[in-house]
């Protein structure tokens, strides 16, 4: 009998100890708010501020987006990917006649290295992608990188990259490899290198 | 109980059950309203992780490793790069080693603070919840500040760390460390000392210390046990060796010793240890040093194999590694704790009421995707 009303007792008297505590929030509104109303405000994005040598780091994880200017197709990151979402294919570059020698490439990226190939295919099925950045660090080129943060002077972030097709999530960077394509790539070339 | 005999039935739980921490389906045979023996199948989650390390490179074997236990993958990227460097005999700087301390705690903060919370949620306690929710997301918002990735980081490589911690990373977990520590005492308050919740857990799912020894349960569950075994100080890997903390075991505060209750308790003093532990290693962090000193070229160990073992917020974890000396791994097993976990619950968990089932499953704290893998 004892035990019974000394349990009603400690119940009530916990019960209320966990009630003032949430009362307390109540009137404590200011650091207690944790909703945020999502597509009119927005949780700001930590600024990533590594302090040195800010270039290198790819320290934000979002969609993936490859400078096709600059990739000399050296498939470093297609052998980095753990899960083969990156498929690219390449072709040498075309002689381009015997009288200039050196021209064997289709310009020069802004690293100032010759690209030898041209990129024919370069997809990346976004929906296969685990976002793990592996593919970002052996890249010598430093054209494929996650969007935003401190690469958002070259492209900005872009995370609400939802579509209502799959097959939309299959990014495809290359210029198709038809004959006009290739011959428009040699016209280029020649206008930034040699 | 056992003299009255009730109607027997099988049922299942799960696999969709908000209760079950994952997808995992339980079959429970009751006697009435008291339930007489569990079959957990699991296997929902299989995403054969073991057998695609076998095809992937060492490093490429990382953005794996996380999602195994997706609740604490820095733990398991620490995991896995211990065992490779006592592979490979690397030994990284004193600044590696200190970054992966204080992520590893940080990140075993944020898995218990889910896990508390989640229990007083399983037992009915809505706002403990969002709260212990909040101070995770604090949490998850540091790491994203570090390596970009809230909950997969990939942070943690063999010989280094894929980068350095940025400026302004150890003012905001002071500063995060200040606002969290009188929140563990607020979380304490209203959920442990909970009249409902103590008549909730206190004397249930009793896991006596041989018990607990025999089945190869480890991590938190084994100490609310009251055995004193924690790899961190009991085998020092890295450098836990050098801080000082202290190993939380069960008293049976509210009741028996090994009891839910302790489970949960034991999590929450785990906590606080953790704020010690990383308030230590930021002060004796070194300002200077590259956290690319030691990462290999390539990594290609040496024929053999190796076992490392460390201390996740779920008990031990073991990678065993057998390389042939290519550069892609020959077997790679992990020995996951949670699955220990699990494999007891039907020893504890019968004999009692079938709505204490998902109170000792959930003080177990189990995470499927480690158990499956
Ligand atoms: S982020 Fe990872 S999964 Fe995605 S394309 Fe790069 S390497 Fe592959
Ligand atoms: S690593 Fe860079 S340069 Fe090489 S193929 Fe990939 S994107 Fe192009």
């Amino acid at each position: 009998m004892i035990k019974f009303f000394s349990d009603i007792y400690t119940a009530s008297v916990t019960i209320m100890g966990g009630m003032l505590i949430t009362l307390k929030h109540l009137f404590n509104a200011k650091n207690g708010i944790a909703t945020l109303q999502y597509p009119e405000e927005r949780w700001p994005r930590p600024e990533r501020n590594i302090g040195f040598d800010l270039g290198s780091y790819n320290v934000i994880r979002s969609r993936l987006h490859v400078d096709m200017d600059d990739c000399i197709g050296c498939l470093k990151c297609e052998r980095a990917c753990p899960v083969d979402c990156i498929k690219i294919e390449t072709a040498k570059a075309p002689e381009r006649g015997e009288d200039i020698k050196d021209v064997k490439h289709v310009g020069v990226t802004t690293n100032g290295t010759r690209k030898a190939m041209v990129v024919t295919r370069f997809d990346i099925d976004m929906t296969e992608c685990c976002y793990c950045n592996l593919c970002t660090y052996p890249c010598p080129e430093e054209c494929i990188f996650m969007t935003g943060g401190p690469n958002s002077k070259k492209h900005p972030i872009d995370y609400e990259f939802s579509e209502s097709n799959r097959s939309d999530l299959i990014y495809r960077f290359a210029k198709p490899g038809t004959k006009e394509g290739m011959d428009k790539l040699l016209e280029d070339g020649e206008s930034v290198g040699a | 109980m056992g003299l009255v005999h009730g109607e027997q039935m099988v049922l299942n739980i799960g696999p969709q059950h908000p209760a079950t921490h994952g997808v995992l389906r339980l079959q429970v045979r009751t006697d009435g309203e008291v339930v007489s023996q569990i079959t957990p199948y699991m296997g929902y989650l299989h995403r054969c992780f073991e057998k695609h390390c076998e095809n992937v490179t060492y490093e490429q074997v990382i953005p794996f490793t996380d999602r195994c236990d997706y609740l604490s993958s820095m733990s398991m990227n620490f995991g896995y790069v211990v065992a490779m460097e006592k592979l490979m005999d690397i030994k990284v700087n004193d600044r590696v080693e200190h970054i992966r301390v204080i992520m590893a705690e940080l990140q075993r903060i944020a898995s218990h603070l889910l896990c508390t919370g989640v229990y007083g949620l399983d037992l009915g306690a809505f706002t403990p919840f969002l709260w212990a929710l909040r101070d995770r997301e604090r949490i998850l918002d540091l790491f994203e500040f570090t390596c970009g990735a809230r909950l997969l980081y990939n942070y943690m490589w063999v010989g280094g760390l894929s980068h350095d911690i940025p400026t302004g990373f150890v003012e905001s977990t002071l500063e995060f460390l200040d606002y969290f520590e009188p929140k563990v005492d607020e979380l304490e308050n209203i959920l442990a000392h909970n009249k409902i919740l103590v008549e909730r857990s206190a004397d249930i799912g009793v896991m006596p210390k041989d018990v607990a020894i025999s089945y190869g349960v480890t991590g938190p569950n084994l100490r609310a046990s009251g055995v004193n075994w924690d790899l961190r100080k009991n085998d020092p890997y890295s450098i836990y060796d050098r801080f000082e903390f202290d190993v939380p075991v069960g008293v049976g505060g509210k009741g028996t010793v090994g009891d839910c209750w302790d489970r949960f308790y034991v999590r929450i003093i785990e906590i606080r240890e953790s704020v010690k532990i990383i308030r230590q290693a930021i002060a004796s962090m070194p300002k200077e040093g590259d956290v690319h000193q030691s990462l290999p070229k390539k990594i290609r160990p040496p024929k053999g194999s190796i076992y490392a073992r460390t201390e996740t917020p779920r008990g031990d974890l073991g990678y065993y590694i057998e390389s042939d000396g290519s550069p892609i791994p020959y077997r790679l097993k992990m020995r996951s704790p949670a699955f220990t976990a699990l494999s007891v619950l039907d020893e504890i968990a019968s004999g009692w009421l079938l709505s204490d089932v998902l109170a000792i499953l959930g003080s177990l704290d189990i995470v499927l995707g480690e158990i499956d893998r």
